[in-house]
């Protein structure tokens, strides 16, 4: 039996299971919620229950006080749903985030792209328009597999609401995406809910932006890349963006072509395993030694988005760090894997 | 028709903190704000914008008072509760309360140590922010040493070897130890204090530090410390997240920080395990029942813990102090060299000691089967020998001790621990001695402080543990006792063997009275 938490400061939604903590529910849900200790001592995941009925779990009496279980307040990491539950929780609220609905899709296989080897790019019709941030991803649903879904980010953006591209890399083992790679055919039905996540571009800042994409993590800001220059952002726009060789470079030719047309979009591609003697040009590395060539190590004055496997984000985030770009100029979209999670986290960063 | 009318928004909570903090500051007209805040750029840390600083927590004046009531009506509830039923007698065993003495007497004034810095560093930042941040902890340390004190008070009406724990925080040789530690912090600037205390202390060490003490404390049925640990651990989320909000700004602020913080975090954290030296001999050692060996706490709440941040702290070019090579090889050495230490010179310490037992060495063999059996256990088995013979070994000189840390020279080297550890160095002319490479670097980074370190041993030769009243050319004059008796420490009954001991037999004899109609 699972509850649904909503959080009503950020309009997310998740489930919890029983006998499951909100801290943990929000923290795997890529919600974050300010912690520390995780066992009822400290406070400093304390919330607002707005509605619903929770159990306060192990919460110490000198962390959560009785005045305050009379106010409504929890510690997350205590405690568990007893029906769905609202709360307020102390975040941040972004000017930037247009807050938009989940909802459900059924959409058609319009066209299947051999994007490079491994990865195909997929384009949807939806039975009716989609409204999302560039930068968001969607749920889709796997054939056949009730309830079983993989997330993938959107790589087009909206100039038509009602068609989605999708750029999908074969993970070898990989469930969902083999599926997508060797048995969706053009025609096919599918089902897809979104849009989600808080991967979008900051437009309130009003600064240059930087786009660090490494392989099929291109889609974010391929679409992110696409909305600034529709909506005729005049800021620089410097876009780094690797892959480990020419074959897997996909797009080059459409983002060198969108420099050349917009003075205030730089492209800077990087290949880190093309063949010596290749005919390559271009910057031989990884996205963020290419990044901090260009940049002479000084990412100042930025608003830096990255998206990719999770060692290019943390070298990037150490790149960027290093150039003196903070937590509060850096955004990442990040996919935990079951692993990913296991890893010992310190609390210096809440985001990044 | 009366229109109702539009309800007044509420403030958030981020702009009604905003509005009663910040709100609070000014700006200088008719003073110079270098004037105002003097003590703020002398250590080299450039800041160029405080408002960058984020507040860590939102808590205002207004609702720290109702927390911390709220908080001190639990905790004395439970205080008096022990304290009528006679707690004492209901702990695991009588030696347990020699665990009691060290708090009081080596951990509790460093809590008032750490209010009097964090006050004087909240008068001395400039930004609004962090003052009100280190005046909120302020408040916490003071409250913290009081409920301490008056935790332990029910102790002290029934045992010896703590009512005068303030004088012997100042004055005893071992006890020098943590003062020394946080007299070196609080003398520095407020960006060094704050990260001594506020960072390394609070954050890196703390796990080290209150769950040895606090579960011990669970462990062993004194229910009085456990919720005074509870109680206080309820405001060390704030005081770590504060610790950790001002590496952050440090390190963001400018990158000539880098290297200033490195070397704070180098020093402190050298510092701080040393002083934890104490936790890990009263965790082998001490606690009748036991929680977890110093070796496993150290892997848990250091290796893993501390480094998942300097993992993260790595991204800002931070690295792992070099000193916790030293520390890993250390590991399974340090409580038996202390608890070695603390036996063999027990005249001079405020709480007794004992003989591990054979089923403590057992314990101990099993959670240190590299290190106990070869070079500790032989140790003991000979001193059982000379106890159970009549002649116990006792050594009678005072110790030489280091002259940064202040322990007694007794460590080995690393990865050596058939070798004495004897470094040193001149300074204008004078020799000074150190137990290890990493406080010699602290000495030599700043000699002029460190030549003025007040080391009770040595003083003990330099004439000055002498009480005024007494009369050093008196033919009679005994040095060693004019020495104990400066220090208000009655010999026989403050120090020496647990076994024997006027707290040994009382404790029994109350136990007797108290379970028994005989």
């Amino acid at each position: 039996m699972s509850y649904t938490l909503t959080i009503e400061t950020t309009g997310d939604e998740i489930e919890v299971e029983e006998g499951q903590t909100m801290l943990d529910a929000c923290l795997r849900a890529g919600v974050w919620l300010p912690h520390a200790c995780c066992h009822g001592m400290c406070g400093t995941c304390k919330i607002d229950v707005v509605d619903g009925e929770i159990e306060h779990g192990e919460a110490s009496g000198f962390a959560l006080m009785d005045f305050e279980r009379d106010e409504g307040k929890a510690l997350a990491c205590c405690a568990t749903l007893e029906s769905n539950v609202s709360i307020e929780a102390e975040i941040e609220e972004d000017p930037d985030a247009e807050s938009i609905p989940v909802e459900d899709f059924n959409a058609t296989v319009e066209r299947i792209d051999d994007l490079t080897p491994t990865i195909k790019g997929l384009h949807l019709r939806l039975d009716r328009p989609i409204r999302f941030q560039p930068g968001q991803y969607i749920n889709l649903t796997i054939a056949g597999k009730q309830g079983t879904s993989r997330a993938f980010s959107i790589a087009s953006d909206m100039s038509d609401p009602t068609t989605l591209e999708l750029n999908i890399r074969l993970v070898p083992g990989g469930e969902g995406t083999s599926w997508v790679h060797n048995e969706l055919q053009v025609g096919d039905s599918v089902h897809l809910t979104g849009p989600y996540g808080r991967f979008f571009v900051r437009h309130s800042a009003q600064m240059p932006t930087l786009l660090l994409a490494g392989g099929s993590g291109l889609s974010s800001p391929r679409s992110m890349l696409l909305d600034l220059i529709a909506r005729k952002e005049e800021q620089p726009i410097t876009i780094v963006y690797g892959a480990r060789n020419r074959s897997e470079l996909y797009y080059h030719d459409e983002l060198a072509a969108l420099a050349e047309e917009h003075d205030n979009v730089i492209y800077v591609p990087a290949l880190s395993d093309e063949p010596a003697d290749s005919e390559w040009d271009g910057f031989r590395g990884f996205v963020h030694e290419a990044a901090e060539t260009h940049f002479d190590k000084d990412f100042r004055g930025h608003k830096a988005y990255i998206c990719g496997p999770p060692v290019m984000i943390e070298a990037c985030i150490t790149s960027l760090m290093r150039g003196r770009l903070f937590e509060r100029d850096i955004y990442t979209e990040k996919f935990l894997s079951a692993a990913d999670v296991q890893q010992t986290r310190s609390p210096l960063f809440k985001r990044i | 028709m009366d229109m109702p009318a539009k309800p007044k928004k509420k403030l958030g909570l981020k702009e009604r903190y905003a509005v009663m903090t910040r709100g609070l500051g000014w700006e200088p007209s008719y003073q110079d704000i270098d004037d105002i805040f003097s003590m703020d750029s002398f250590e080299g840390i450039k800041i160029h914008d405080w408002d960058a600083w984020e507040d860590p927590f939102r808590l205002t004046m207004d609702s720290y008072w109702k927390y911390q009531a709220e908080k001190e009506r639990k905790l004395y509830a439970i205080i008096d509760a022990f304290a009528q039923s006679n707690g004492h007698l209901t702990v695991s065993d009588p030696r347990y309360i020699n665990t009691v003495k060290m708090f009081v007497n080596g951990f509790a004034p460093l809590e008032y140590m750490s209010h009097r810095g964090f006050a004087h560093i909240g008068r001395q930042f400039r930004g609004v922010g962090p003052r009100v941040a280190c005046m909120m902890q302020s408040l916490d340390e003071m409250r913290h040493a009081q409920t301490q004190v008056h935790a332990i008070s029910n102790y002290n009406k029934y045992y010896s070897g703590m009512e005068n724990f303030r004088h012997h925080h100042d004055y005893l040789p071992y006890l020098q130890v943590p003062k020394s530690f946080f007299e070196d912090a609080a003398t520095g600037g407020p960006f060094e204090f704050i990260t001594a205390i506020g960072f390394s202390f609070e954050y890196v060490l703390t796990n080290l530090v209150f769950v040895p003490f606090i579960s011990g404390a669970a462990y062993n049925g004194d229910m009085g410390a456990m919720t005074f640990g509870f109680s206080a651990q309820s405001d060390e989320a704030r005081h770590m997240t504060l610790g950790l909000e001002v590496i952050k700004f440090m390190l963001e602020q400018d990158p000539d920080n880098v290297p200033i913080v490195q070397k704070w975090l180098n020093k402190w954290t050298w510092r701080g395990v040393r002083v934890l030296t104490l936790v890990a001999m009263m965790q082998d050692y001490m606690l009748p029942k036991r929680v977890m060996s110093w070796a496993e706490a150290w892997e848990i709440y250091f290796e893993e813990n501390c480094g998942a941040l300097f993992r993260d702290l790595e991204r800002y070019g931070i690295v792992m102090p070099p000193c916790v090579e030293q520390v890993r090889k250390e590991r399974d050495h340090l409580s038996h060299m202390a608890w070695c230490q603390f036996y063999q010179a027990r005249g001079t310490s405020n709480f007794h000691v004992w003989l591990p037992s054979e089923e403590d060495m057992d314990w101990l063999s099993q959670k240190y089967p590299d290190t106990f059996d070869q070079y500790y256990r032989p140790r003991f088995e000979e001193w059982r020998r000379m106890e159970e013979a009549g002649t116990p070994f006792e050594t009678t000189g005072i110790n030489m001790q280091c002259q940064v840390c202040q322990i007694p020279m007794f460590f080995t080297e690393p990865g050596d621990p058939t070798r004495l550890a004897q470094h040193h160095c001149h300074h204008e002319g004078e020799q000074y001695h150190f137990c290890s490479q990493w406080c010699q670097e602290i000495f030599e980074d700043e000699p002029e402080k460190y030549i003025q370190s007040a080391i009770a041993g040595h003083d003990v030769f330099k004439g000055k543990a002498i009480r005024p009243e007494a009369d050093p050319t008196a033919e009679d004059f005994n040095p060693a006792a004019e020495a104990l008796a400066f220090w208000k420490l009655e010999n026989g009954r403050d120090n020496g063997l647990h076994y024997g001991s006027q707290d040994e037999r009382n404790f029994s004899m109350w136990r007797g009275l108290a379970s028994s109609n005989s």
